[in-house]
């Protein structure tokens, strides 16, 4: 069959200008997303009637070449545009058009066969380096889909090196001639080469990480760290090699990597952030908001147009690395929660100054204008519910000595919540696998049982302001107001316990009831210390009673109990009770209780030598 | 009636169809924007009551919203999202206007103004300084935010969050609407938490002006359908309703949030406000209203069913008609089903609320509420909105565009009725009785007004057509030449003498037999024209015609109409006279109106006149026979008048005679008494006898008793004297003047006495045998005047009485050859009298009396007529 050679120099002409205009148009710069996605799709449908064109008569050697070239440059554009299952088809008839010109045969529909015989029967011809380019690209779509073991079966990285040495051997005058003669191609294959080993790399390591093969992942990375890459592709093999390390319990090396993946780029905020859970890990607190601080203002830059990982290549890596696994590796909370973390650990870690700080900026973030409902990973979301946030904004405004901002704020909850607060409510026995979730999900958007809690734990707030006041009267006030708010939950599980609320039950038996009953302890111990200050004992020994009925480990209830026992002249007794909450070692962690259910650190103190020494004074008569 | 609401057109838009996508949209000051789903947005002024400005985008516009404090405007095209600075655009527009041009200028929207390049984004909102855009893509709705540029300039939108919610996959919403062609719209709204816009009152008072998409819910309601964590974050919250029916709600700043679903009204949404604002400014009921009627009403129930904590209840109703378009006042939900514009008083069922206790009954009360809503009576509404500058008093605008393409403004009646809703449905139930009685009357009204034109026109045009019939039955008379008997309307007259206040007038009674098959309407006017045959024009030059008009008010066929006409009182009046009577129809009286008439000034002028017949008049028809038994009966009837007559009749005999007695004296030239003139003509008694023959030819005898010449001549008086010619006849005064002699005493018209003598006489040569027998009428009279007259209507009688005669006469003997001779030596000598009376110079006295002579001649000695 005579093909006029016109007809071949017209179509490798229209493929060099558009290859020429896509070049162009990527040099332009990034003007605006939009903007590349419709000149992207602009080109890819253009080659794609130029391909169609040039397929339109029977597979033939003398043009097979621009027909290869013209192929890649279609699929690139394709795979830019994430149409994987086009452009597959395509390479898939193009390496069947490839078997055709060759005279062999393919009966095949597997992938891998249809390609080692494409590329055994390209042998050493001319198509040979074109059909090694088409390869890649498929490598490249198998990683956009994470067929990795694809990759893995015809050992791609052979291959690199072979596209890699057969533009390198040819001699410069050699080259130039067969540039000049062979059609233009959208993305260079050495480029496109390069780019696939290395995420080929780090996708691999994470899978292996997630498999819990740190180590054959570690040394994979390492040597993957020496690729040819961007900067921010080689932060990424740092920050893999620091995660396989932590994974090997070996957290100074993997903070060596993670500072090694920042240093490489220093918008890597990951690498922060596992860092900053390495601290944590540690228990160095001031290593750790020292991370979370810096995790928080790099967060808070005004993100930056990407110009290092998308570089003028219409493939981004992005694209290539879209596995699960390393998406799940690579996931940074939200700058808000961050903030939270950062304010919780302040105040935690006795900077409370700071931490009110952070609590008002925080608040004030959400408030803003520019605060809006992005969505969040809920996996690394830390954020609290908002009425818990302004309890523990409160809490934390009571701990700097500003009992009124805090109790600004807990009426502000109060006021809130107090109008849905129901007469009854019924707090039932958790069912396994249904959580917090589930209760999110319901219409009205609260649960009554967390509202009331809220509510309560609003008054409890205000009253040890009130107390923190010495303003016993109206500290009284609101405990009773606290408890009343208490006493409307009924528990529907007759065989449950709830007298003994460890904090290993937490977990197993809901976070509620658990509240709730630190909830009663604590306001119902707290209303009896006030009455101890009003010197009415009797009440004040009562309520002390019941809250170490519903919260036995709370030693403030029993140590105060003791001091009004004694107060009462019932003086054994009161050693009794004094030697018994000295005997409770149970500490619950003080971590895991939001903020507004701890102890408060002010009001009245009882000092334990002190109440030893009367314990002394006591001993010698019996 | 104060029930009425007022619409006031205040614009029209070349504008056609039911579009889903018109939106009004208020609060730039005095200007309102009409979006109409073409390509167009139209900018009215309130100020100047017009449209100011076209903005002509580059697709189909969606959705518009606005930014009241910088002027701009966001439009959802299909294309995309353009950014409109208003206020750049209408200074631009005032300073065009310095030049004076009443039509609205045209801006073109370019490409530089896109800001948001979403294809068919189906609704826009602004929360602050974020738009929201909905759109469906594939098979999610999808509710994307950009960030707006803090300064106008910068066009840069940035997109920073979107929210997907699956689309629901009843298969009918989707089959249903893209069979109905255009997509339907959804509806995003904003509602705020109630105390954060007491909180900012800074920012309250901006928004509350934008208030279109913003509502302000009660907290507590609030709180109820979108959580504590919402109110808590003083956040917005995004409702959005979709055609399939689903009501979304997003919480806009609440770190992740979802879009969830609050309720399904099953049909597209084509409405979500809300409304019953309290004191606080507060709205305690939420609304949405679906496409098919059903709609929901979400309002906090305090005495919620367990323990006592308010709930938030959802009562749902169906309205009737389907809902096109929805507004919300503070207390009332106002809806167009296209057919009239109702209104649904939902504060009306929380009223009712107060004084029943129950729970049940709070819903039965609203869902009471939702069964009857009133009707405002106005149609055609596919847009409305409540306009932001509402007027005290209570009184309630609202801004509609109709399916036409107007821009209405809509003033409700200010008065409520605030009794029991019994009390108010009876009320209601009696007001739109009257309104619809009265609506019927006023039909009714028209109706009749119109039946009336009809009928008239109808009239009007039967009328046209007779006249038509009739004018064609007229012209062809005139071309087929029927004798005067048998033409369908016909006219003839009689003459007849009348004596009044002792003066004879003589009057032309005429009379119009119609025995056409029309009847002769109003309209038809019988026109008579008399005038004299010679006239001698007057100095003056007026022609001395007298016109005459009768109008016909219903002559049907067969009938005859009878007029009289004075023609002259005795002693003035010219004969022989022309009478010509014509038919005219006239349009205007055809029309009827006066006002009619005289609005067309030119229509009275313009009639169409059809000739009957043209008439003569003469002598013989205006002579007066005296007669003794006339005088003799008139004596005897009239003792008064007696005297006086009977010496006229004696004077006038006196006179006679002794006129004779000198005609036969021969001498009559230099006579000085009066002159006696006289003339004659001879007519061959054999073609009288001819002539008179039809007349009596019933009996045999008659034609013997004609042989008697006596006779003969009597006849000849009697057809000369009551002859009908041509239509006019003699009337017979009193009784029929018997004629014994064949000589006739008549007072001419003139009052001249004369004698008219018909006899039989030999003409001929003396000593010719053959002589003829011939009939000679001769008329004497002192009146020179009444003797040529009379002379002049003998002659036409004769003439005609030989024309009836047929060619019989031909048959008539030789030429009297002996006469012809005589006669030409009279004329000879006549001839030559002539001019010598004008060759010699004498006196005009004598001349003329020279002429008179010779025609005195010509008229004594007639030729004789065979």
């Amino acid at each position: 069959m005579y093909q006029p050679p016109s007809l071949l120099e017209k179509w490798s002409q229209e493929n060099n200008e558009l290859v020429n205009k896509c070049k162009q148009e990527a040099a332009g710069g990034a003007v605006s997303r939009d903007h590349r996605q419709s000149s992207l799709r602009w080109c890819s449908s253009e080659f794609h009637k130029l391909l169609r064109k040039i397929q339109g008569i029977p597979p033939h050697v003398d043009h097979s070449q621009l027909e290869l070239a013209v192929v890649y440059n279609t699929c690139v554009c394709f795979t830019a545009q994430s149409q994987f299952s086009e452009a597959e088809l395509l390479l898939k008839e193009a390496t069947e058009r490839v078997l055709q010109v060759t005279g062999n045969n393919a009966d095949t529909s597997d992938p891998l066969v249809l390609w080692r015989a494409g590329l055994k029967s390209a042998g050493n011809t001319a198509l040979h380096p074109h059909v090694l380019y088409l390869l890649c690209l498929q490598w490249a779509l198998w990683l956009a889909k994470c067929q990795l073991e694809n990759i893995g079966e015809l050992q791609m990285s052979s291959l690199c090196e072979i596209v890699c040495d057969g533009v390198g051997d040819c001699s410069p005058s050699e080259a130039k001639g067969r540039l000049s003669k062979s059609p233009l191609l959208v993305m260079e294959p050495k480029r496109l080469t390069e780019l696939l080993q290395i995420c080929t790399s780090i996708a691999q390591g994470a899978e292996k990480l997630n498999e819990g093969r740190s180590s054959e992942a570690l040394s994979d990375l390492q040597a993957a760290s020496a690729l040819p890459a961007t900067r921010a592709l080689v932060a990424y093999t740092h920050l893999l090699s620091g995660s396989c390390l932590a994974h090997m319990n070996r957290p100074q090396m993997a903070l060596q990597c993670y500072k090694r993946a920042l240093e490489t780029d220093s918008r890597c905020v990951c690498a922060l952030y596992r860092s900053m859970l390495i601290y944590r890990q540690l228990g160095n607190t001031q290593a750790e908001i020292q991370a979370l601080r810096l995790l928080h203002s790099t967060l808070m830059l005004p993100p930056a147009t990407e110009p290092v990982l998308g570089g003028i290549q219409p493939l981004s890596p992005s694209l290539l690395l879209s596995s699960q696994s390393l998406s799940r590796l690579l996931s940074v909370p939200s700058a808000l929660s961050v903030l939270y973390s950062l304010a919780l650990k302040c105040v935690l870690s006795g900077r409370v100054t700071e931490g009110v700080e952070h609590y008002l900026d925080l608040l004030a973030a959400l408030h803003s204008e520019d605060q809006h409902a992005v969505r969040v990973d809920a996996e690394v979301s830390v954020l609290p519910r908002m009425p818990e946030l302004y309890l523990e904004a409160g809490t934390a405004l009571l701990f700097t000595w500003r009992p009124a901002d805090c109790m600004a704020f807990c009426n502000e909850v109060i006021s809130t919540t107090l109008e849905l607060v129901p007469e009854k409510v019924v707090l039932e026995e958790p069912e396994e696998g249904i959580g917090g979730d589930a209760r999110g999900l319901s219409v009205e958007g609260e649960d009554k049982v967390a509202m009331l809690l809220w509510a309560a734990a609003a008054y409890l707030v205000q009253g040890h302001c009130h107390a923190h006041l010495k303003d016993w009267k109206q500290a009284v006030t609101h405990y009773t107001r606290c408890i009343n708010l208490l006493v409307k939950v009924h528990l529907k599980n007759r065989d449950f316990q709830p007298q003994i609320p460890a904090a290993d039950v937490n977990v197993k038996h809901g976070k509620d009831l658990c509240t709730l009953q630190r909830m009663k302890g604590l306001s119902l111990a707290w209303r009896g210390i006030s009455f101890t200050q009003m010197d009415q004992l009797r009440e004040a020994l009562r309520d002390l009673q019941l809250s170490l009925q519903a919260f036995p480990d709370y030693t403030g209830a029993g140590l105060w109990c003791g001091e009004v026992l004694w107060r009462l002249g019932r003086k054994h007794e009161a050693a009794a009770c004094w030697e018994k909450t000295w005997s409770l070692t149970t500490q619950t962690s003080v971590e895991k209780l939001p903020l507004y259910l701890q102890d408060p650190q002010s009001g009245p103190l009882l000092d334990s030598v002190e109440l030893r020494f009367r314990i002394q004074e006591l001993v010698p008569p019996v | 009636m104060e029930g009425r609401c007022a619409v006031e057109t205040w614009a029209q838009f070349g504008f056609s169809g039911r579009s889903y996508k018109v939106k009004i949209l208020c609060g730039f000051g005095t200007d309102v924007l009409i979006c109409t789903g073409t390509e167009e947005i139209y900018v009215f002024s309130k100020r100047e009551r017009k449209i100011t400005t076209v903005l002509l985008l580059p697709a189909a516009v969606n959705d518009l919203v606005g930014n009241q404090d910088k002027q701009l405007i966001y439009v959802a095209c299909r294309s995309g999202v353009y950014r409109v600075n208003l206020q750049f655009l209408l200074h631009r527009d005032q300073s065009s206007q310095a030049d004076a041009s009443s039509s609205p200028a045209e801006l073109k929207i370019s490409q530089e103004c896109l800001v948001v390049g979403a294809d068919e984004v189906s609704s826009l909102l602004l929360v602050g300084s974020v738009l929201l855009t909905l759109c469906q893509r594939d098979a999610s709705w999808l509710l994307t935010l950009y960030k707006t540029p803090k300064q106008t300039a910068s066009t840069s939108h940035k997109e920073f969050g979107s929210f997907h919610l699956p689309v629901a996959s009843a298969v009918d919403c989707g089959a249903a609407e893209s069979n109905r062609g255009p997509r339907k719209g959804s509806v995003l709204i904003c509602i705020h938490s109630g105390d954060v816009e007491a909180s900012s009152s800074s920012n309250a008072s901006a928004e509350s002006t934008v208030a279109q998409d913003h509502f302000h819910l009660e907290p507590l309601l609030f709180k109820l359908l979108f959580g504590v964590e919402a109110a808590l974050a003083k956040s917005p919250v995004i409702l959005c309703g979709l055609p399939d029916g689903r009501l979304c709600f997003l919480p806009l700043r609440l770190p992740g949030s979802r879009l969830r679903v609050l309720h399904s009204l099953e049909q597209p949404v084509c409405f979500v406000g809300a409304s019953v604002v309290t004191e606080t400014g507060h709205a305690q009921c939420l609304v949405a209203a679906g496409e098919q009627g059903r709609v929901a009403l979400i309002k906090t129930d305090k005495a919620g069913s367990e323990g006592g904590s308010a709930v938030a209840a959802f009562t749902e109703g169906c309205v009737p008609g389907p809902v096109w378009c929805g507004c919300m006042d503070k207390s009332c939900f106002y809806y167009s089903t296209g057919a009239d514009l109702l209104r649904l008083d939902l504060s009306e069922g929380s009223f009712a609320r107060e004084s029943k206790e129950r729970g049940e009954e709070t819903s039965g009360t609203t869902a009471a509420a939702l069964q009857s809503p009133s009707s405002l009576n106005v149609c055609r509404v596919i847009a409305l909105a409540e306009p932001a500058c509402s007027t005290a008093a209570g009184d309630v605008q609202l801004l509609g565009v109709s399916a036409r393409g107007q821009l209405q403004r809509i003033c409700l009646p200010a008065g409520r009725v605030d009794e029991g809703s019994s009390k108010l449905s009876s009320t209601q139930v009696s007001r739109s009785v009257r309104d619809l009685l009265s609506a019927i009357g006023d039909v009714c009204e028209r109706a009749s007004v119109l039946k009336t034109v009809i009928k008239s026109k109808n009239q009007f045009l039967r009328l046209l057509n007779h006249a038509v019939s009739v004018s064609f039955l007229l012209m062809a008379d005139t071309t087929t030449d029927l004798p005067i008997k048998e033409k369908p309307i016909r006219c003839h007259f009689e003459t007849s003498w009348s004596r009044l206040l002792q003066k004879d007038s003589l009057s032309l009674v005429c009379f119009l037999h119609n025995s056409s098959p029309f009847v002769l309407e109003r309209g038809w006017t019988l026109s008579i024209t008399v005038s004299p045959l010679s006239y001698s024009s007057s100095p003056a030059g007026e022609s001395s015609s007298t016109n005459f008009s009768f109008p016909f008010h219903d002559l049907r066929p067969g009938q005859t109409f009878e007029a009289s006409l004075p023609i002259a009182a005795a002693g003035d009046a010219s004969f022989p006279m022309t009478v010509s009577c014509s038919l005219i129809f006239s349009l205007s009286s055809l029309l009827g109106e006066e006002e009619v008439a005289a609005s067309f000034a030119g229509l009275q002028s313009s009639c169409i006149s059809l000739p009957l017949s043209t008439l003569t008049v003469d002598w013989l028809h205006a002579l007066q026979l005296n007669s003794p038994t006339a005088t003799h009966k008139m004596a005897t009837v009239q003792p008064s008048s007696a005297a006086a007559d009977s010496i006229q009749t004696f004077l006038s005999s006196r006179q006679l005679r002794c006129g004779g007695r000198t005609n036969r004296g021969g001498e009559s030239a230099a006579k000085p008494e009066p002159e006696k003139y006289s003339a004659s003509v001879w007519v061959s008694s054999e073609i009288v006898r001819d002539t008179l023959k039809p007349k009596k030819s019933s009996n045999l005898d008659a034609k013997e008793s004609i042989r008697d010449p006596e006779d003969l001549c009597l006849s000849l008086l009697e057809r000369l004297l009551s002859e009908d010619t041509e239509g006019v006849k003699m009337g017979c005064q009193g009784d029929k003047i018997a004629l014994s002699t064949s000589v006739a005493h008549a007072r001419g018209p003139n009052g001249a006495a004369m004698k008219l003598t018909v006899k039989e006489i030999n003409v001929g040569e003396e000593e010719s045998t053959d002589k003829e027998a011939t009939i000679e009428v001769q008329i004497e009279s002192s009146s020179l005047a009444a003797v040529c007259g009379l002379h002049h209507a003998v002659l036409r009688r004769i003439q005609t009485l030989l024309q009836s005669a047929t060619e019989k006469a031909a048959s008539t003997k030789n030429v009297q050859i002996l006469g012809l001779r005589r006669a030409l030596q009279r004329a000879e000598i006549q001839q030559s009298q002539i001019s010598g009376a004008f060759g010699e110079v004498v006196s005009t006295v004598q001349r003329d009396r020279l002429l008179l002579s010779v025609y005195q001649e010509l008229r004594r000695n007639p030729l004789l007529i065979v």
